[in-house]
């Protein structure tokens, strides 16, 4: 098991928004976790980078547990994240958004950096490089110096997949990537997502609401439901079980859906 | 010819024009607006190397200096801009790239001050038996120069650890108050044991000696007063630490520690969760800053020969970030450039200002303009810009605020640099 999550519970006052989830997510998978709006997927994806301490539980990743720990060094484990509403740094620019991620992956100290020694320019040399390549896989070499702020929406949530990727993750999470895009563009994210999987050799936690995406592109999916699992499979179990639809649909719907499917 | 061979080629013709203006009329202390205007100019606007740097060169080696050794207020005036301008850099530092709104920041100012001043003056005798002090000038003063740094960064570092927990406007006042704290215990320590010297404040405060300066300009065969050869030491002194802050700065602005910085000023959450150390990352921010104050500090006190908890107060801080707001946060160039407009304005412009207005009463000036006529005799004694200096900062500031919020100069994330680094790529 690469990840996993041991009885996590997150409240917010009286508002319990993550209760008791049990996931473990398999090296190299594809993992969705989808559910209603509010269901507590986001802060589920909080707690496993430490945005938000959990209240109880546990979240091991590659044998080492995690929780507790801060943001930072979540991200140094290899554990990177996309967010829901976009996080760039609008003021920086596409080449400089990445060059970011790859700040523990230089270790020149301040001296260093202030007497411009051969170890700063060795090793800013070397994470420019990488991002400049990475930035060519995701097609934004001629964008580099753009601010991110001015980028297209859908570049923008590129970017975040890139600034995440320019981490060096072997976990990757990405919080509704396909958000606001069109049945085409998403179709393209979808073969996008396999793509990195696979040359960066990455497991994916995904939070989706685009069906078809969830359906087509994950190995297994969990079902998240106020804040507990309702459900966890493979994506044609969970398409018929009934207590998925329900929480989706509401009760009235489950014949009409299972007579459907 | 391209526009930059143009510009490359005028900048130094203009560049000698306001240098031979203010030569021409030394005492006419605000032809130095001109001349540092476009030193400013030639930090902005593309021009070929040798012109830039053999101009700029030109003005802070050769053109105020000369005009300096004849009207020595010059000199003083370039050597508040510098301090100030280190100042802004330092707090630039912490508020411009980093987002830390710090509202204490004089007080690291005093801490540089003060470490020169308690021992290069008779003060530590004190509490430190045996008469050894004052210390002299030589090599005290600039050992002294380094150990302001160590202070003020260290203090930084004490204040920053938990203090930089808090966001926001509650960084802020507790900044504010910290800041406060300083100034009180300077104003405090003069019992039981006499540190400070109290609201007194300590006097005189060594410098380092000037005879080197004055054996040059002998054997260049210049007979130079001894206050002239201070002003132009401190003038040289102020000017190289400057540079060698601007320099430091832009290093750190262009290595990961500036990256990580504006990131996390853009946004902390997103800034962890890309690796980047949340409060090592502000208490280095926050004891760089302070270590820029703390080495102009040191120079402050020798300059001044006097030291009190009255330079040190909390519209020191805000006038320090007035400075860096003006000029545009982020933004090195806006910084001094910021710097060097509120300097000026508050003690160049407008007290000619006032200077002027009072010359037109007390010679009973007429102005005719036909349809109105007005006797200046008349005006009242009240009417003085230079009283005024705050309300017109304010009305500046607010100003700012509606039409260029960014600052005069907005910060601009590198371009060259990635040029460059792409053509490293390519070979």
């Amino acid at each position: 098991m690469s990840l996993v999550i041991r009885d996590i519970t997150k409240r917010f006052g009286g508002l319990v928004a993550v209760d008791g989830v049990n996931l473990e997510v398999q090296r190299g998978e594809i993992f969705s976790v989808i559910g209603p709006n509010g269901a507590g997927k986001t802060s589920l994806f909080n707690v496993l980078t430490g945005v938000y301490r959990p209240d109880c539980g546990t979240i091991t990743w590659e044998g080492r547990r995690i929780s507790r720990l801060a943001p930072e060094s979540i991200a140094r484990r290899g554990v990177a994240r996309t967010f829901q509403n976009i996080r760039l740094f609008g003021a920086m620019t596409v080449f400089e958004n990445v060059l970011v991620a790859q700040h523990s992956h230089a270790s020149y100290s301040y001296l260093d950096a202030m007497f411009r020694t051969r170890r700063f320019h060795r090793q800013e040399h070397r994470i420019a490089r990488k991002v400049m390549d990475l930035l060519d896989y995701f097609g934004f070499a001629e964008k580099a110096e753009e601010l991110a702020r001015n980028l297209p929406y859908g570049d923008q949530r590129r970017l975040e997949i890139a600034r995440a990727l320019a981490l060096e993750p072997r976990l990757l999470l990405l919080d509704e990537p396909a958000a606001g895009m069109n049945p085409k563009e998403t179709d393209v994210l979808r073969d996008f997502i396999r793509t990195i999987r696979d040359d960066f050799s990455l497991t994916i936690l995904l939070i989706e609401h685009h069906m078809n995406m969830v359906m087509s592109l994950s190995d297994r999916v969990a079902v998240l439901d106020y804040g507990r699992k309702i459900a966890e499979g493979q994506p044609a179990e969970i398409r018929r079980n009934p207590a998925v639809i329900e929480a989706y649909l509401g009760a009235s719907a489950i014949g009409a859906v299972t007579t459907d499917a | 010819m391209n526009r930059a061979s143009v510009q490359s080629f005028l900048y130094p013709l203009l560049t000698l024009a306001s240098v031979g203006l203010l030569w021409i009329f030394p005492d006419t202390t605000i032809l130095l607006v001109p001349v540092l205007g476009i030193l400013f100019a030639g930090t902005l606007i593309r021009l070929h190397r040798w012109s830039r740097w053999s101009s700029m060169a030109f003005v802070l080696l050769i053109g105020i200096p000369v005009a300096g050794l004849e009207n020595s207020f010059l000199f003083e005036l370039f050597i508040q801009i510098g301090i100030y301008a280190a100042l802004a850099l330092g707090l630039n530092i912490v508020v411009g790239m980093a987002g830390l709104l710090d509202l204490g920041y004089a007080a690291f100012f005093a801490i540089g001050a003060y470490t020169w001043a308690i021992f290069g003056s008779p003060q530590a005798n004190q509490f430190i038996e045996g008469g050894h002090f004052p210390l002299p000038g030589w090599p005290y003063f600039y050992l002294f120069m380094a150990l302001a740094v160590i202070t003020a960064a260290l203090v930084g570092v004490l204040i920053g650890l938990p203090a930089l927990r808090l966001r926001g406007d509650y960084l802020a006042i507790v900044t504010l108050g910290l800041g406060e704290v300083v100034r009180v215990l300077a104003n405090n320590l003069d019992h039981p044991v006499n540190i400070t010297n109290g609201p007194k404040g300590i006097s005189p405060v060594e410098r380092p000696p000037v005879d080197w300066i004055l054996a040059i300009t002998d054997r260049l065969g210049l007979t130079l007063q001894t206050n002239h050869a201070v002003a132009l030491f401190f003038y040289g002194l102020v000017l190289v630490v400057m540079l060698a802050i601007v320099l430091i700065n832009r290093r750190l602005d262009r290595s990961r520690f500036g990256r990580a910085w504006v990131a996390i000023r853009e946004d902390e959450i997103a800034a962890r969760s890309m690796g980047i150390p949340l409060l090592r990352t502000k208490v280095l921010a926050f004891a760089t800053g302070a270590a820029f104050s703390g080495v102009m500090g040191a120079i402050f006190s020798a300059k001044q020969l006097f030291v009190s908890p009255e330079s040190f107060t909390l519209l020191q801080s805000i006038t320090i970030l007035a400075m860096v707001i003006l000029g545009g946060m982020g933004s090195i160039q806006g910084a001094l450039l910021g710097a060097a407009a509120v300097t000026l304005l508050n003690i160049e412009v407008l007290k000619s200002l006032s200077e002027g207005l009072n010359h037109l009463r007390q010679t009973g000036f007429v102005l005719d303009l036909g349809f109105i006529e007005y006797n200046f005799a008349n005006l009242s004694s009240q009417l003085e810009p230079a009283k005024y200096e705050r309300m017109i900062f304010g009305l500046i500031m607010v100003l700012m605020m509606i039409f260029r919020p960014a600052g005069l100069i907005p910060e601009t994330r590198h371009k060259l640099e990635l040029e460059a680094r792409r053509k490293g790529k390519a070979s």
